[in-house]
């Protein structure tokens, strides 16, 4: 009997293994599981605290070339949008309503990029839902791809000091609208905002 | 005149070839925009390349590949500059070691050899717990026992 309580229990030596095991299955787990429920379509921003791509792209009305670097030392707002996406209808009401909130602001600028729209059609898309502010247009995609965009609405806000401070991808209606107003520019237009 | 028709023939030579020539460069251009849009995703359509999709934005992606090469552009430096814009999604084949991407291509090896560990030793203790012990280390027969066992012995030969 003696001899028997002096022996290791049995299942001592193994349990540090078997934590292991179990730590790297359920990691494995967890990394699949994210995999498959995720978004497959979804691709994570990269531009974000990065410096904008420069841009310079015609007017949609005036026969000039707009560029980012006009705006220095401006928080600019970049939507970009087409006639075609359904999803850009459900925004717009919202982009007009942000111009309008802050036009009076001479530090913000609301820019739109039509991307892969034909002229005549973007500009019947403004006027029938009704339009305040400038838009450019990406002739050969060299924005949207500059700017690493997949599909419409996305829309990326850039601080003063050039810098994307936030990708959205997708619409900006109820809760994406009220983040995008009252914790990203508000927060960059009075100096407030952390950095990112 | 004759002058005029060996000038002449020169010419032609001289344009001939210089086009021949651009049609193998453009041959030669396409085949590498091949190579490059071949390793990178359609961002838009997911299980295509670039070279294979006919969406716009794959359209305009070839263009770039195109202009980027035509400019001096290595087929790194191009698939650097996606990579820059949509991360390493865009690639088609993901690179081995940048950020989890090691966890993807060493992990099976890893659990594969952790699982391997740890089945050996199981295995090995198992074995040792049911192996009949050595008869040196069977405990020698006590006293009751042995006459118990005399005693059933003398029962049986009474019983004869």
């Amino acid at each position: 009997m003696k001899e028997m309580a002096e022996t290791k229990p049995p299942a001592a030596g193994i349990r540090g293994w078997q934590i292991a095991l179990l730590a790297v299955i359920l990691g494995l787990i967890i990394l699949f599981y994210k995999g498959l429920w995720g978004n497959p379509s979804y691709i994570p921003p990269v531009l974000v605290g990065t410096a904008a791509p420069e841009i310079t792209a015609p007017d949609l009305y005036q026969p000039k070339e707009v560029s980012l670097s006009q705006f220095r030392g401006k928080v600019v707002v970049l939507n970009f949008w087409a006639s075609w996406c359904q999803e850009c209808k459900l925004e717009h009401q919202n982009l007009l309503a942000i111009q309008k909130r802050f036009a009076q602001n001479p530090n913000f600028v609301l820019l739109g990029v039509n991307y892969q729209d034909k002229e005549d059609l973007a500009r019947e898309y403004l006027q029938e839902h009704g339009n305040n502010f400038e838009h450019i247009r990406d002739v050969k995609g060299r924005i949207s791809i500059d700017y690493g965009v997949y599909g419409v609405p996305e829309t990326f806000v850039i601080d003063q000091n050039g810098m994307i401070r936030h990708k959205q991808i997708g619409p900006i209606i109820g809760e994406t609208y009220t983040f995008l107003v009252e914790r990203m520019i508000e927060p960059l237009l009075n100096g407030t905002a952390t950095a990112s | 005149m004759m002058k005029h028709w060996i000038l002449i023939s020169f010419l032609l030579v001289f344009f001939t070839s210089l086009a021949t020539a651009e049609t193998l460069t453009e041959d030669q251009l396409q085949v590498r925009v091949k190579e490059v849009a071949k390793t990178l995703r359609c961002a838009v359509c997911q299980s295509e390349s670039v070279w294979e999709s006919n969406a716009e934005l794959a359209i305009q992606m070839r263009d770039i590949i195109r202009e980027r090469l035509s400019q001096g552009q290595s087929p790194d430096e191009i698939r650097a500059y996606f990579v820059s814009r949509y991360g390493d999604f865009i690639l088609l084949q993901p690179r081995a070691f940048v950020g989890m991407n090691w966890l993807l291509w060493g992990g099976p090896f890893l659990l594969l050899i952790v699982g391997g560990t740890f089945l050996f030793r199981t295995l090995r203790k198992w074995v040792a717990q049911t192996a009949p012990s050595p008869p040196e280390e069977l405990s020698p027969i006590d006293e009751r026992g042995r006459r118990r066992i005399e005693q059933e012995l003398r029962s049986l030969e009474s019983d004869k």
